[in-house]
């Protein structure tokens, strides 16, 4: 995967900015723009967890912890202390580099399934605090009584349209910059640790270092998807932080695909709209959504992005022939 | 936190006898199930995340049964067999297809399997809890141990699931079939090689582990609500189990399954509202000072 | 079968799917959503309620009791003429019990599905989560499910166009403590242990319960406290705590299978047979017959229960819920029932669907119903939610009718009692 020059991201970040906000400013539909948001926080999400499952293959069960945190935080500030968006946006983002800092030196020690427990471990622990500090979180019902959003820079997030707007722009953005991560020889380096640790030890490589970095980064944009959803619901809840978050993160990427960059964006695209569309026919949802998971999974043995990306090079290689 | 508690109940023979057999119970039920998870990826090397499933299906079909028939024996019978035959259908269908995946491909399908199975118990029993009621054989006042409470139920209980721990242990480590499945999770080329048919000892050695937690689910259906989704708050205790303990040790599960009880009746006297968290933070310990759990194999 | 379907779809989703229109597929995908429900849009005339509520997971059952009860009321409404005219088409969703499905839910049911009133038969976070959407978007909201005292009682909180038709915790424990403390006094029981789940509702309701029982006992001392997760599947470790404190009493909130669940264990250590154990969940239809050895002499509040109010209208409503579903009803049933009667009363009264003129109306409205304790329900105009509400403990029995005698609460003191606690908690 080479790196595309700075102008060329800017330009089809640019472009996919534009397709995104393009339906819902258009139609001025309301479903449009919720799914637009939602889209956003799960996006960033699951996008964030293949950086370090797919790229780093650290398959976490507990990045829920950070979207938690990352809506808590940002929350909690903006309730709390009346600072302004952006303010609490950074401070959001640093508190988050700083609590996976110290939660992942210790779980970047540990290998394979061992990482995957402690991590596991470390979201039950940080969800039982949210449960327990009630004063602060409000515990199992949540922080109640709605995320204030004054006007910056004239942005209006309590204008729906604007959190839209605003929603797929950090959507873009981050994409963009952990597709940079991934294309630098950061990237190559944490590729390679993942296919051979050993290896990239003997050729000296810090490789928890490496591992850390990854886990940090990864932590950093699923606070992001945090906040977006914390203002998409006004306000946070325990659930966020919870095992289920993982899963759906975990289900997600593999659903859309591993070996794609945008693989984990189609997966939510898909894992959206098939909640929304069946919970609507059925209340055994979970039935069908265990049976499209194992056909998915058994049939394809891939992501639907993976699967799509490799048959049309398939179809190139042929037509070169 | 309530230290006092703690301690004046240390002080006491029939306080510490009380919690200490109401530890066992706790135990003794999470080690039937820890021990299907630690033999299924001892010897297939998959983490079962739908393990819970099969200690619901157990409940539920022991509740059927039971209430069929009035005998509670069939209905421990039928429990287990039958969760043991669903087991078996579930690995030549799904699971015989995913060893060797990675172990997201894994878990995929587990969580697919965990919708699923909560959704037909659903279809066919209702949503609604149901609670079986305990057998009239068992339905017999407290006996007092050294002024210790222990109820006659749960003695039968830790009998079984001891009986069970010794006999499992028995036959992996002395039979002819033993030495097959321990050379299987080996080098199961090698084994294949020799003539011995892989694939059905996979299915056994699954099926046997879901009828493990069949079981456990068959002898907790007298006193647990048997409701849809029961599998889960078992399963994650199970896995702090296998993962103290270390994956794939038999005699790790029954160490783990018996200090995660313990720590639950003694920690409910000192930290009533941080019970939980301990045991996570117990294990976050175990993990980080040794990685493999107590007992599991340092090259893992 | 629905293997086959699954396949058959799937040429057309990755023909649509190219690498580079990975994002722009987000777009126009959704619009496969929008397109649905716009095309069942038609009657003009009739008017849309949406109700986001649990129809799948672990309590799945209370959600299909409140969409039962609210399909028999409306069905009653609409025999009568509809809402000003307008008949009643309801629009329920499985919100999962999740707050940010739940948020979804009423917004895309206000938006897309044109839905003018929402009923909200949502517990305790995901209802906080949907009393966000409806601040936001001011459509005329009823809480027909979280307990919790803070939903309406908080000013704060507060929006003119939500109420609340529910009872509350805050009145179940003024009403609990008043019986318990005449017993406390008849029987003499001063050491009482608690254990209740650890989550706002438990933690909430036992902390009033006690704080009132004290008020009326001063001698009542609690010796031992329990706080088992939600969901616990086994009680051994609180209930041989409970033995080691030897309580002369028991308060706990445990609730639906949590509580059978404790019973059964609590059995087989001889709890039940020292102390007297005060379960507000117990009268609970689904409890009661899902249980397999009730001890003698639980004591009780009510919660969806035949007996009491003992009225022929009340009687009547709970055979023909049975008669209809072929179960009991819940206390969800009756607190969604009620909230169909009060949006029909405050449309009759304002003479009009318009949200804002219901909201009015509603304002201090007194129906008649059979879950009152005279008859009588009325929505408190100051802060938007129920009072005279039927409640009142007794003790129970294994089979029909279950809770044969129930001692009224008094609705005076629990007022009186209630404006006390709100004071306390800087609401008024």
């Amino acid at each position: 995967m080479g790196a595309p020059s700075i102008p060329r991201a800017l330009a089809i970040g640019a472009v996919a900015f534009v397709a995104l906000v393009a339906a819902p400013l258009a139609t001025g539909s309301t479903v449009l723009i919720d799914f637009v948001i939602r889209l956003s926080a799960l996006a960033i999400f699951a996008t964030s967890l293949n950086l370090l499952a797919g790229y780093g293959g650290m398959v976490s069960f507990g990045h829920g912890m950070f979207y938690g945190f990352g809506a808590y935080c940002f929350a909690l500030m903006m309730q709390r202390t009346g600072v302004s968006i952006p303010v609490a946006f950074l401070t959001t983002v640093v508190g988050a580099a700083l609590v996976s800092a110290i939660i992942g030196a210790i779980c970047v020690r540990l290998k394979e399934v061992y990482f995957s427990f402690v991590t596991l471990a470390f979201q039950m622990l940080i969800h039982a605090i949210i449960l327990a500090a009630m004063p602060l979180t409000g515990g199992d019902q949540g922080l109640r009584g709605g995320v204030p959003r004054p006007v910056f820079l004239g942005v209006d997030l309590s204008n729906q349209m604007q959190l839209c707007v605003f929603s797929a722009f950090l959507l873009v953005a981050s994409l963009l910059v952990m597709h940079h991560v991934v294309a630098s020889p950061f990237g190559a380096t944490l590729r390679m640790i993942r296919d051979n640790a050993q290896r990239a030890a003997y050729l000296g490589v810090a490789v928890d270092r490496v591992r850390l970095k990854a886990f940090v980064i990864a932590a950093v944009f699923a606070a992001v998807g945090g906040v977006v959803q914390a203002l998409f619901v006004s306000g946070a809840y325990p659930e966020f932080a919870y095992w289920t978050m993982s899963g759906e993160g975990i289900f997600v990427i593999m659903l859309g695909g591993l070996t794609t960059f945008l693989g984990p964006t189609l997966g939510s695209v898909i894992m959206l709209l098939l909640n929304d569309v069946v919970t609507r026919f059925t209340h055994y949802h979970g039935l069908v959504l265990g049976i499209v998971i194992l056909v998915a999974a058994l049939g394809l043995r891939k992501g639907l992005g993976d699967f799509v990306v490799e048959r049309l090079a398939d179809r190139r290689r042929q037509e070169a022939a | 936190m309530d230290l006092d508690a703690l301690f004046s109940c240390f002080a006491s023979a029939s306080c510490v006898i009380t919690q200490a057999t109401s530890g066992f119970i706790i135990g003794m039920l999470l080690f039937l199930v820890a021990v299907g998870l630690t033999l299924i990826f001892g010897i297939l090397k998959v983490v079962n995340f739908s393990h819970g499933v099969f200690y619901m299906v157990g409940a539920y079909l022991t509740l059927t049964v039971f209430q069929a028939t009035e005998s509670f024996t069939l209905a421990l019978v039928a429990g287990g067999l039958g969760t043991a035959l669903v087991g078996w259908l579930v690995e030549r269908l799904f699971m015989s297809r995913i060893y060797g995946a990675d172990s997201l491909m894994q878990i995929l399908v587990c969580y697919a399997l965990i919708l699923i199975f909560d959704d037909l118990v659903r279809m066919i029993w209702g949503a609604e809890f149901r609670s079986m009621g305990m057998p009239s054989t068992f339905q017999l006042p407290p006996l007092f141990i050294f002024g210790g409470v222990v109820p006659p139920y749960y003695l039968f209980v830790i009998a079984v699931a001891a009986l069970i721990a010794v006999v499992l242990g028995l036959v992996v480590s002395r039979t002819r079939a033993g030495k097959i499945v321990r050379a299987a999770a080996h080098n199961a080329p090698m084994v294949s090689a020799l003539g011995v048919n892989t694939t059905v000892v996979y299915g056994l050695v699954f099926a046997a582990g879901c009828m493990l937690a069949g079981l456990a689910g068959a002898l907790a259906a007298p006193v647990r609500s048997v409701t849809p989704g029961m599998g889960f708050s078992i399963l994650i205790e199970s896995f702090i189990v296998t993962v103290i303990g270390g994956m794939g040790s038999i005699v790790g599960a029954l160490v783990g399954a018996l200090l995660i009880g313990l720590l639950r009746t003694f920690g409910a006297l000192g930290f009533p509202l941080f019970n939980e968290g301990l045991m996570y933070i117990f294990m976050v310990v175990v993990l980080v000072a040794r990685p493999t759990g107590l007992f599991g194999k340092e090259t893992a | 079968m629905s293997t086959d379907k699954t396949r058959g779809g799937h040429p057309t989703a990755s023909d649509a799917v190219s690498r580079r229109s990975a994002l722009a597929l987000a777009g126009s995908a959704a619009l496969v959503t929008v397109a649905a429900p716009w095309v069942a849009r038609a009657q003009a005339k009739t008017i849309r309620i949406g109700m986001p509520t649990i129809l799948s997971g672990r309590v799945a059952t209370l959600g299909i009791s409140s969409r039962n009860a609210v399909m028999m009321e409306v069905e009653k409404v609409n025999a009568a003429g509809g809402l000003a005219g307008r008949p009643i088409e309801m629009v329920v969703r499985d919100s999962k019990g999740q707050p940010q499905e739940a948020a979804r839910v009423v917004r895309e049911l206000v938006n897309t599905d044109g839905c003018e009133i929402i009923i909200d038969a949502e517990a305790s976070s995901a209802a906080f989560a949907v009393h966000e959407v409806a601040r936001d978007l001011g459509m005329l909201t009823i809480h027909t499910c979280s307990e919790t005292s803070q939903l309406s009682a908080d000013p704060k909180l507060r929006i003119p166009n939500a109420f609340r038709c529910v009872r509350q915790g805050v009145h179940d424990s003024v009403a609990g403590a008043a019986y318990a403390a005449k017993i406390a006094k008849e029987k003499g029981l001063k050491k009482w242990a608690t254990c209740s789940p650890d989550y706002a509702y438990g933690r909430d309701t036992t902390a009033e319960f006690i704080y009132y029982l004290k008020q009326f006992v001063p001698e009542v001392e609690v010796i031992s406290e329990s706080w088992p997760k939600l969901f616990q599947p086994d009680y051994t470790e609180t209930i041989t705590k409970l033995l080691q404190a030897n309580p002369q009493a028991i308060y706990s909130c445990i609730w639906g299978g949590d509580l059978t669940a404790f019973i059964d264990q609590g059995n087989l250590y001889g709890v039940f047979g020292k102390a007297a154990f005060f379960a507000v969940n117990m009268a609970d239809y689904t409890v009661l017959t899902a249980v397999k050895n009730l001890p003698a002499g639980v004591h009780s509040g009510n919660r969806y229960i035949k007996t009491f109010p003992t009225t022929p209208q009340n009687a009547a409503w709970g055979d023909a819920y049975r008669q209809k579903y072929n179960e009991y009803p819940t206390n969800w049933s009756w607190e969604n029932a009620a909230a169909v009667n009060f949006l029909a009363e405050a449309a009759k009264k304002a003479g009009s669907t318009d949200g804002k003129k219901m909201s009015e109306a509603l304002k201090g409205l007194t129906i008649d119903s059979p879950f009152g304790m005279n008859g009588k329900i009325t929505m408190r105009a100051e802060d938007q939610t129920i009072v005279d509400y039927a409640i009142g403990w007794g003790t129970t029995i294994p089979k029909e009718p279950y809770m044969p005698n129930v001692t009224p609460g008094d609705w005076k003191q629990i007022v009186e009692y209630e404006t006390a606690w709100k004071k306390s908690k800087g609401y008024l």
